[in-house]
């Protein structure tokens, strides 16, 4: 069928896809590609429709409207053909409780009907010291991690990664981010949901960020923040009350945020030498001072808020 | 289907079964527990043996013939009561639910009807009795019937009419007989049912299932599963229920190809019911809640404990809706009645049931969380 014939660029397309629940249309006339080989990071808050869109893709809902393909094949049409190229970490993901760690990775294995090399897949997930323990009996990293192997046993084109941190804590996140590295430098497409903009901005090629059911915005995390947030922050410890006119007088703007402290998005260094040359000048107090890049979080509040005074506009109207 | 998938899925599943012990102890103890138990209570001991307080009055040797006949097959255990006491009084304070009172002039009165023949002499025997005990009645009769064949034997000539007992049975069969076949169909239901709710809404609520969903595994890969993993632990189950019902009460009971049968009939029927059930066990709480509101009324009416003809008529006819009631039926019709030709009909009935619900449960099975 013409159809599913493989698109040799893209892993994923996905076109206008809308899905409806009742009267809520939790995705709203989606499009996006993935090309293959890169990590893609769907970067959203909870209930913005990052997983719907995720477990249409991944072949577990079925989509109201629009189009996805992966690997050229349609997910609708051609579901039983999807499951066997790519490999899925659910949301929340479990196992059996009872079932250890080397025989749960068998069990998928099996399931797929292929030899996998599942000591691999558990040193490629630093799993190796609990294949023998029993799921039940390990902490949220190693479970999550567990998940991760089992969308691994059938050597997966792309690898679906549905908030695989979630909930756990900065040492386990750290670990899972190194597998995650690990899968891309073997050139899998790596589809990866996340609320964590650290997370996004550290691993995504690209990142698209979702909001109330739509894409806001979609690019490499450097070129997001270089077009919505091309600021530094300046943040000054002074308790002088003319610290701020003085500053506004030079053309910043200049907000106090708390007793000590004082916040001014500048352009460049030039702007904070100039700044601090001023305050020199003037005899004003300075206990201290911090400049702080851009990050995605920046961005994504930014978008977020544009998208919701958007949104409130037009229900206005 | 795909075998590999099926023998992957089983394999987790008895591993998982098997080290859950105490889950383990009690899908296999509890019915065992049940034959022990019930076959104690209503197994009837092989003479009946009733204790009898007896105040003989008369103190004569025609009252000490009397009190032979009452014991010579065992069924009275005479206590003699002192002739100084009330009667009633004594029933009262010893608890005592039946009492005979032999009367003073037993001797005279059995002298003028034997010696004198004289007809129209009779003696009162009066008992002592407490309506209210449940099992007095049985006494009584027992009672009644001495007397009445201790007269037969006065009057010299032997009885015109007999009865003779024709069962309908291949061989005499006592209750523990009628319940064993009730026990293992008890059993494989509560298990089959119990498990597919149980596991199905564990894992959904756990979202095993979703990870599931998004493998080659089919709905009827997974319904045949659960199909085979149940099927095993009703062989245990069925195998532990029969040994301890042989050792233990010594049960006569014919086992032959039916009763595999109708154990394969069975589990399908319910651990495809139990799939249908699944969308109404969301969590593994309500699991347990919703299976029991199915399991309990099917247990009662459909003659697992006594036979649905003690039911009142529309009763029965309820039970005639109820899977478990062929399914009990036709246990006894293969393990007792030994009758194939009802053991047919009934178990196609219960095997319609089965396929059935085997189709809908497939039907039903749904991998993902969209309602």
């Amino acid at each position: 069928m013409r159809h599913d014939m493989p698109n040799s660029e893209h892993a994923i397309v996905v076109e206008q896809l809308c899905k409806r629940y009742g009267t809520l249309l939790a995705v709203d006339n989606i499009s996006f590609t993935v090309a293959k080989g890169e990590l893609f990071a769907f970067l959203g808050p909870n209930g913005a429709g990052k997983s719907t869109t995720a477990e249409i893709i991944e072949t577990i809902r079925a989509p109201t409207s629009g189009r996805v393909t992966v690997l050229g094949m349609d997910v609708t049409r051609s579901r039983a053909k999807v499951i066997r190229r790519i490999g899925v970490l659910p949301q929340g993901f479990s196992s059996f409780d009872r079932i250890t760690v080397r025989e749960s990775l068998s069990y998928y294995a099996r399931v797929f009907g292929c030899d996998a090399d599942v000591d691999a897949l558990m040193d490629l997930t630093h799993l190796r010291s609990k294949a023998n323990a029993r799921f039940s009996t390990l902490s949220g990293g190693l479970k999550q991690r567990v998940g991760i192997a089992a969308a691994l046993v059938n050597d997966p084109e792309v690898v679906f990664l549905d908030e695989p941190t979630t909930g756990l804590d900065p040492h386990a996140r750290h670990a899972v981010w190194e597998v995650l590295k690990g899968l891309r430098e073997r050139g899998k497409t790596v589809f990866l949901t996340t609320h964590y903009m650290d997370e996004a901005e550290l691993l995504a090629d690209t990142v698209a960020i979702i909001s109330k059911g739509r894409i806001v915005a979609i690019d490499s995390p450097a070129r997001l923040t270089e077009q919505h947030a091309n600021y530094m922050r300046l943040t000054l410890g002074s308790s002088d009350a003319a610290a701020p006119a003085l500053i506004r007088q030079m053309g910043f703007d200049a907000t106090r945020t708390s007793d000590e402290c004082i916040c001014v998005p500048v352009n460049n260094t030039d702007d904070v030498r100039a700044i601090l040359g001023a305050i020199e000048r003037a005899g004003l107090s300075l206990s201290g001072m911090e400049v702080r890049k851009p990050n995605l979080e920046q961005v994504f509040l930014k978008l977020a808020e544009e998208h919701h005074s958007d949104a409130a506009n037009e229900g206005s109207k | 289907m795909t075998p590999r998938i099926i023998a992957a899925n089983l394999t987790v599943r008895l591993k998982s079964f098997y080290r859950e012990k105490s889950a383990m102890f009690f899908t296999l103890a509890f019915p065992v527990i049940l034959v022990l138990v019930f076959g104690t209570i209503f197994t009837k001991p092989e003479h009946l043996d009733f204790d009898l307080p007896v105040q003989d009055l008369s103190q004569s040797a025609a009252s000490a013939r009397l009190l032979d006949a009452l014991t010579t097959d065992h069924t009275f255990r005479i206590t003699p009561v002192p002739g100084s006491v009330d009667a009633t009084q004594y029933a009262r304070e010893h608890k005592q639910t039946l009492v005979l009172v032999i009367p003073e002039n037993f001797a005279v009165l059995e002298a003028k009807r034997l010696g004198a023949r004289d007809a129209s002499v009779s003696v009162p025997l009066t008992y002592v009795h407490d309506p209210s005990s449940t099992s007095v009645n049985t006494k009584i009769q027992v009672l009644d019937a001495i007397v009445a064949a201790i007269n037969q034997k006065m009057t010299g000539t032997p009885p015109f009419i007999t009865l003779v007992a024709t069962s309908i049975l291949s061989e005499q069969y006592r209750f523990i007989e009628f319940f064993v076949p009730g026990i293992i169909a008890m059993a494989i239901m509560t298990s089959a049912l119990g498990n597919a709710l149980n596991m199905n809404a564990e894992l959904r609520q756990k979202g095993i299932l979703r990870k599931l969903a998004t493998t080659p595994i089919t709905r009827t890969d997974w319904l045949v599963s659960s199909i085979l993993y149940q099927l095993i632990l009703s062989i245990v189950s069925t195998v532990a229920i029969l040994l301890v019902s042989y050792a233990v009460f010594d049960v006569r009971l014919h086992i032959d190809a039916w009763l595999p049968l109708i154990v394969v009939i069975e589990v399908i029927a319910f651990v495809g019911i139990g799939m249908l059930l699944t969308p109404f066990a969301k969590e593994a709480e309500s699991a347990s809640a919703v299976g029991n509101a199915f399991l309990f009324p099917m247990m009662f009416l459909s003659g697992t404990f006594f036979p649905v003809e003690m039911m009142p008529p529309f009763l029965q006819s309820f039970a005639k809706l109820l899977p478990l009631y062929y399914v009990n039926e036709a246990m006894r019709s293969a393990m007792i009645f030994v009758d194939d030709a009802a053991t047919l009909r009934l178990a196609g009935v219960a095997a319609g049931f089965a396929a059935i619900a085997f189709v809908a449960g497939t039907f039903k099975t749904r991998w993902d969380g969209e309602t």
